[in-house]
């Protein structure tokens, strides 16, 4: 027998060896491109899940501003929509949560085949109440009450996490890091950071040698398939004291999974590739079982579970119970981005007939047909300069 | 994509998914959660331009084939596989030593990059000519030819039950282009 024919064979024995795949497969593609359609790469995970809860005050910051008045709490309106803008240019509210920030994507090429993807940040100044362009940072998170966000600076992994003060624009006060860190989110009531560590830049991209995005032309990206993430701190942000735990985890899907609070704030997670899909972790790193109201969540899904613990909102616009896992209604709307309140859903939304990549942020009430749209809708396709992500915060 | 494009869509993966992951798994070496990753990857793509495509399969296997040479590139770091040992002894002709042989060139095939996979799968399951294969991967067919025939050489030196095999006419010297295998966007 010649080599050529033992390579045939063999590959043929495996071809005929192979289980079909499920039912479900068409659906998991579908459900795959829309999770990576809202959220380019995946990135920020969900980073902002963790702010947009019930949260109090942020401890930090307090001093010195006080006469001055955010804008946020200027305009205290129930809902403040602005369907004529895309981006964004003016504060967008509704019930407890505001649209603190948004980013677009930049490839930053490095060399022929390589580039980092930039994040460019446009964050709400809490003086005019207009959101600003700013590429001091590389990543942004926003603390509940918009007074403080955590910022990175250029060139991650970085040395320090920067507490910006969001009325006078200053860096309030740096937290070093021993280890590089790329990635930040506060806790539920802003007392924490959970800071994820990286050995090498998480943002890496490379050149694909097939067009990607079906443009006609071969000149896009992908994200590295290493994986450089190595574990996680928890802060203090008053002490600026913490711990870091290393996380060495294979089924990790993205080179930038970065971890985040769970809703009662008590544990942090990060989103897997394969099943279980979601693992928990203690502040020491040791790996807990999934919380009772938190078993039915999606990490790609940024709402996550309601204020009050009861309900959850999974891709699509379905509402679980959140302890029974229990569909118990549908809004409209592709992506659950926010809970304002007990009842209702900020969401991603393209009008019917529309394309599917031009959505618009809209307010969904639980039991009802009725839409407020509260910004104008994306441009251009999937991961073109026109489409921003937007930052949920509590106002 | 309009409900009429999901439905097409969906149809298309229902019939058609099975045949995709046989090669998807093929291309990976055996790996069933990287093959289902690499079609899903492929599948996401078509359903990117579903509208405009006029050959689906066509273009799911294309982009199969593609992404999973530039995943080489991108140093894909594939999960480690466990490979059936073959007892000692093997390279006798009856049937029991022949599926012996097939799995040591499984054990074999999975080791090579996936480049030379590749292109192996392209030529001898899909059973490609060597100007089909250098189309789909955009590279020359001497640049097909070597790497065939360096991906055989490569499959002999990782198992030596494989080395008292038969040449095959791929494994005959290539006349020209030895230049290192690229493909070419």
């Amino acid at each position: 027998m010649n080599v050529d024919e033992l390579v045939r064979d063999s590959l043929r024995e495996q071809a005929t060896e192979q289980r079909p795949l499920g039912p479900g497969f068409a659906d998991r593609v579908l459900t795959a491109r829309r999770r990576r359609r809202t959220r380019t790469l995946a990135s920020l995970a969900a980073a902002t899940t963790a702010v947009v809860a019930f949260a109090v005050a942020v401890p930090m910051l307090e001093s010195g501003n006080d006469g001055a008045r955010l804008a946020t709490e200027a305009n205290q309106s129930d809902v403040i929509a602005h369907p004529d803008q895309s981006p964004p240019r003016d504060l967008i509210a509704a019930g407890d949560v505001a649209l603190a920030a948004y980013y677009t994507w930049k490839n930053v090429e490095q060399t022929d085949d390589r580039a980092v993807g930039v994040r460019e940040y446009r964050l709400l100044n809490q003086k005019t109440g207009k959101y600003e362009k700013t590429t001091k940072w590389s990543f942004i998170d926003i603390a509940p009450g918009m007074r403080t966000a955590a910022v990175l600076e250029k060139d991650l992994p970085t040395q320090r996490i920067g507490l910006l003060n969001l009325l006078t624009g200053e860096v309030e006060r740096w937290i070093p890091v021993d280890r590089g860190v790329a990635g930040v989110s506060f806790s539920p009531d802003g007392g924490k950071l959970v800071a994820t560590t990286y050995k090498a830049n998480p943002d890496l991209r490379f050149k694909v040698d097939y067009d990607s995005d079906g443009d006609g032309k071969n000149n896009d990206y992908d994200q590295s398939h290493d994986q450089p993430r190595t574990g996680f701190y928890v802060i203090d942000v008053a002490t600026g004291k913490g711990s870091w735990s290393e996380v060495l985890e294979e089924n990790v899907r993205n080179a930038r999974q970065d971890f985040a609070f769970s809703h009662d704030g008590k544990l942090v997670y990060s989103g897997l590739a394969m099943e279980p899909l979601m693992q928990y972790y203690d502040f020491k790193g040791s790996k807990v079982d999934r919380p009772a109201n938190e078993r039915y969540t999606q990490w790609y899904v940024d709402a996550g579970v309601s204020p009050n613990g009861r309900l959850v909102a999974n891709d699509g616009g379905a509402v679980l119970d959140a302890y029974a896992g229990v569909r118990i209604a549908d809004v409209p709307g592709y992506t659950p981005l926010a809970w304002v309140d007990d009842k209702r859903l900020i969401l991603w939304y393209s009008e019917p007939g529309e394309n599917e990549h031009h959505t618009r942020l809209v307010l969904a009430t639980i039991g009802s047909d009725k839409l407020v749209r509260l910004s104008g809708a994306l441009k251009g396709n999937d991961g073109a300069p026109g489409q921003w992500t937007p930052i949920f915060a509590e106002r | 994509m309009d409900a009429q494009g999901q439905e097409r869509f969906r149809e298309f993966v229902e019939n058609r998914s099975s045949a995709l992951l046989k090669t998807a798994v093929l291309l990976s070496g055996g790996d069933r959660h990287a093959a289902e990753d690499l079609l899903q990857n492929a599948l996401i793509k078509a359903a990117g331009r579903w509208q405009r495509i006029d050959e689906p399969e066509a273009y799911v296997r294309r982009i199969l084939y593609r992404q999973q040479v530039s995943r080489w590139r991108l140093k894909w770091r594939r999960r480690e596989l466990t490979v059936a040992e073959p007892p000692e002894g093997t390279g006798g002709g009856d049937a029991a030593s022949a599926a012996e042989l097939r799995i040591v060139m499984r054990g074999a095939l999975a080791r090579l990059t996936p480049r030379q996979r590749t292109v192996l799968v392209l030529r001898y399951f899909e059973d490609l000519p060597e100007a089909d294969v250098a189309r789909i991967l955009g590279c020359s067919v001497g640049t097909v030819r070597s790497t065939t025939h360096r991906s055989l050489a490569r499959l002999r030196s990782l198992a030596p039950e494989l080395a008292a095999l038969g040449l095959a006419d791929a494994e005959q010297p290539p006349s020209r282009d030895y230049s290192p295998v690229e493909v070419r966007p």
